[in-house]
């Protein structure tokens, strides 16, 4: 398919490549019916007859879905097909650049980054209300066009392309790194899945750190499935205390405790980008009175992030407090030797009779009370 | 992993844990978590800033307390009356072993059965553990006794962890128990007396001789009373 140069798919005319991807390649086409130029993205069928037809059907199933879907946060699918070996899909062609290759040329502005992943979440919201997960929200799926709009593409037939892989070779291909817990384990995913993954996305964007990064996919899969995240506010200072939530709360390893709806993770990423508009305004209007000089906190340490009381039985590391000063106690810790080391690092001791009676009032007293008794007793008895 | 942590040292762990943190909404989130802060720096103030060490965890807070169980257990109490202004805490309270990271926080099995205890707490409620009630009475012997009996409960990593809760009334009941031990034992060890004198010098001559040691007594008092009656009249 790759090599043939194809002049017409279904009634487009191929009017040139715009990429290739692992499923198929994606032509810049136009419909002569409606004299639109159009993104046309094939999709190579599978080559066993039973498969193709179940792939058909699903496919059918879930572009249908997707040309559902419109909405000024979404790529609108006009019309969908099959030709020979291909199945495609004519969508709306876009002119901007995907956030991949946007975060590869240099990192965003916080505030520019939640504006983005608000409109993720926007566009996430009207797909779940339909009942459409998209399955695989990553920055190569979130297009960037000019005027800061934001537009997710691929929806439906992602997870189509999982699948298939899945089925086929029994793994799934691809960067697992922006994938849910639940996806990864093979379970039943639902909007919540997209959630985390827009999570991942948003910490990606805040911090330009790879989450869950590691050599090999395997390692990559367990950190999605054990490891927790660094606060993105360690290693980006702009991040505000309520983004860092919003980040913790959509990369929550277990689903029960994550957002339930996109809904309300917009409104609270449209929260956090209120907060953060309203702190650009106040230093702005500060600098034009005085300088002042922040010293801000070395981000080279890497601190785990906290871990919730019912996690840390098997992880007990906890950061140190950003809002307590607990420096001079850490020195009492951190000292070699000295009598307080030693006092620190004794384990309690049984408390023993003696001490019990020096120490202890109640004791003290019938001690002192029982042994007068005893002498006032004897005294009786031997006259 | 050793060359990033120092070595270990015994403290006190209290574990205050916001009830339902990760299902709240992000802005009450914000809202419980300044308000714990504010709670924690209220609470820690009476400690010295050498001997307590203040960690986060994404659902509240635990502050490690070096060397002062008794004010580990003060710092729990004060904290639970934040609850009266809306805050939903549960604490849970152990001592044991922390290691301090060189990166950043502190690890170790204090922090985890601290946080577990905290975790089994229902709401507004301290569990202790029985380590920090050893630690307690050795630091203090005889405070422990203000810590009752709560039960126990087995963790996620099948430990089974013996539980105490604070009670106000308890040291009060126990000086009263002491108080009828004394009394009782008094009373026995008198009567233990006694019963001695009689199997030695049967009980008739006892008897006489108490009657006899009475009425000297009662005659000397008279006596005494009579010259006091005549200082008076002079």
């Amino acid at each position: 398919m790759a090599k043939k140069k194809v002049a017409r798919i279904g009634r487009y005319r191929i009017l040139g490549e715009l990429g290739r991807g692992a499923m198929g390649i994606v032509y810049r086409a136009e419909d002569p019916n409606l004299d639109r130029i159009v993104a046309l993205k094939t999709i190579i069928l599978s080559d066993d007859a039973e498969g193709r037809k179940d792939y058909h059907k699903r496919f059918f199933q879930e572009a249908k879905a997707a040309g559902k879907l419109t909405h000024p946060h979404i790529v609108t699918t006009y019309d969908f097909g099959e030709e020979g070996d291909l199945a495609y899909l004519a969508m709306e062609l876009l002119e901007g650049t995907d956030l991949r290759e946007r975060l590869l040329k240099a990192s965003l502005p916080t505030a520019d980054a939640v504006d983005i992943a608000y409109q993720v979440a926007d566009g996430l919201a009207f797909a779940h209300e339909r009942g459409v997960v998209h399955r695989d929200i990553k920055p190569g799926n979130i297009m960037l066009l000019a005027r800061g709009q934001v537009k997710i593409m691929d929806f439906g037939i992602a997870r189509m392309r999982s699948d298939d892989f899945k089925t086929s070779t029994g793994i799934v291909l691809g960067t697992p790194r922006f994938m849910s817990p639940e996806q990864i384990a093979g379970a039943p995913v639902d909007q919540r899945s997209d959630l985390f993954s827009l999570g991942a996305v948003l910490y990606e964007m805040l911090t330009r750190a790879p989450l869950f990064a590691a050599e090999d996919t395997p390692q990559i899969a367990h950190n999605v499935t054990h490891v927790e995240h660094v606060p993105p506010s360690h290693a980006n200072p702009e991040v505000t205390p309520m983004l860092d939530f919003v980040v913790a709360r959509a990369l929550k390893k277990d689903p029960t405790v994550r957002y339930q709806d996109a809904t309300e993770m917009a409104g609270d990423l449209r929260n956090c980008l209120a907060e953060l508009h309203s702190r650009e305004a106040a230093a702005g209007k500060g600098r034009d009175h005085v300088t002042k000089t922040v010293k801000l906190e070395s981000t080279d340490d890497k601190a785990p992030q906290a871990p919730a009381a019912r996690a840390i039985v098997s992880d007990t590391r906890l950061p140190l407090s950003r809002q307590f000063d607990s420096s001079a106690a850490l020195q009492r810790v951190a000292a070699k030797g000295g009598r307080d080391r030693e006092r620190l690092a004794r384990a309690p001791r049984p408390v023993g009779l003696l001490r019990r009676l020096a120490r202890d009032g109640g004791p003290r007293l019938l001690f002192a009370v029982a042994l007068t008794a005893a002498l006032a007793g004897a005294y009786i008895a031997l006259g | 992993m050793s060359k990033n942590k120092s070595a270990s040292v015994f403290a006190s762990v209290v574990f205050l844990k916001v009830q339902e943190f990760a299902r709240r909404p992000v802005t009450e989130q914000a809202r419980l978590r300044a308000q714990l802060d504010a709670v924690v720096a209220v609470t820690t103030a009476e400690l010295a800033p050498a001997s307590r060490i203040v960690l986060e965890a994404s659902d509240g807070i635990a502050v490690v307390v070096l060397a002062d169980p008794a004010g580990a257990l003060r710092l729990a109490e004060r904290a639970m009356a934040a609850v009266a202004a809306g805050l939903p805490l549960s604490i849970g309270i152990n001592h044991g072993a922390v290691q301090a990271m060189r990166s950043d926080g502190m690890v170790g099995d204090g922090i985890a059965v601290a946080a577990s205890v905290a975790d089994f707490t229902s709401p507004s409620r301290i569990l202790i553990s029985r380590s920090f009630r050893s630690a307690l009475a050795d630091a203090a012997p005889g405070s422990e006794a203000a810590l009752v009996p709560a039960g126990t409960f087995t963790d996620s990593g099948l430990r089974t962890h013996e539980l105490f809760r604070p009670d106000p009334h308890a040291a009060r009941r126990r000086a009263r128990r002491y108080a009828a031990l004394s009394t009782g034992a008094v009373a026995v060890l008198l009567a233990a007396g006694v019963a001695g004198r009689v199997s030695k010098v049967g009980q008739e001559s006892f008897v006489e001789g108490m009657l006899a040691a009475y009425r000297d007594t009662a005659a000397q008092g008279e006596k005494y009373v009579r010259s006091l009656v005549q200082k008076v009249k002079f």
